[in-house]
């Protein structure tokens, strides 16, 4: 308890700061870790969304749009976006459209869905340690 | 890019791994066990429920 409250008062109370921590962490995976200085973690971050994003686009996985029609259509974007700047490469790479009529297209679709999910979990983790309420 | 079933599952399983145990665990050591703990639950729940589908595929 005395921990938590010593790494609030050394953050400070700055939700703005937080705030742009978490839109830096969303945009390019770890750079939310890398402005507050955790290089090691920064790295990590970034090497595992990246590997599981660029899995997900040469495997020829299905990178949603939001014109998407059906409502699970819809979450697979919002999944897919949580990659930040992998997402928007990916929209403007295309590398012949998805292929699901093969396992591996549909193990694709997974992957980078599961990047965008886990970039959401570090923007949290950022915005947590930004806050002060994590080490 | 051509993966078999188990290289796609060994590289999510070694990625989502590493990420959780650095999401989770703040020491050296913990994060570390963590890792492996995970990378293993991920590896045997995966065969242990391949083996238990394996009389559906027939």
């Amino acid at each position: 308890m005395a921990e938590k409250q010593q790494l609030e008062k050394q953050a400070g109370d700055n939700p703005a700061r937080a705030g742009l921590v978490a839109v830096a962490a969303w945009l390019v995976p770890g750079l939310g870790h890398l402005i507050l200085r955790k290089w090691g973690r920064a790295a990590i971050y970034f090497l595992a969304v990246g590997a599981l994003a660029v899995t997900g686009l040469a495997l020829r996985g299905n990178i949603f749009s939001v014109t998407s029609d059906d409502p699970f259509g819809f979450l697979g974007f919002l999944a897919d976006l949580g990659a930040g700047v992998f997402y928007f490469i990916s929209k403007f790479l295309e590398m012949g459209g998805p292929d699901v009529s093969r396992a591996a297209g549909d193990y694709g679709t997974r992957f980078f869905a599961t990047a965008g999910v886990l970039n959401l979990l570090c923007v949290l983790d950022a915005h947590e340690i930004a806050r002060g309420r994590k080490p | 890019m051509r993966l078999s079933h188990f290289q796609a599952m060994l590289l999510f399983a070694f990625v989502i791994s590493l990420a959780f145990a650095l999401l989770a665990k703040h020491r050296i050591g913990e994060r570390v066990k963590y890792a492996l703990w995970t990378l293993l639950a991920f590896l045997l729940i995966a065969v242990a429920i391949g083996w238990l589908m394996y009389p559906l595929s027939r």
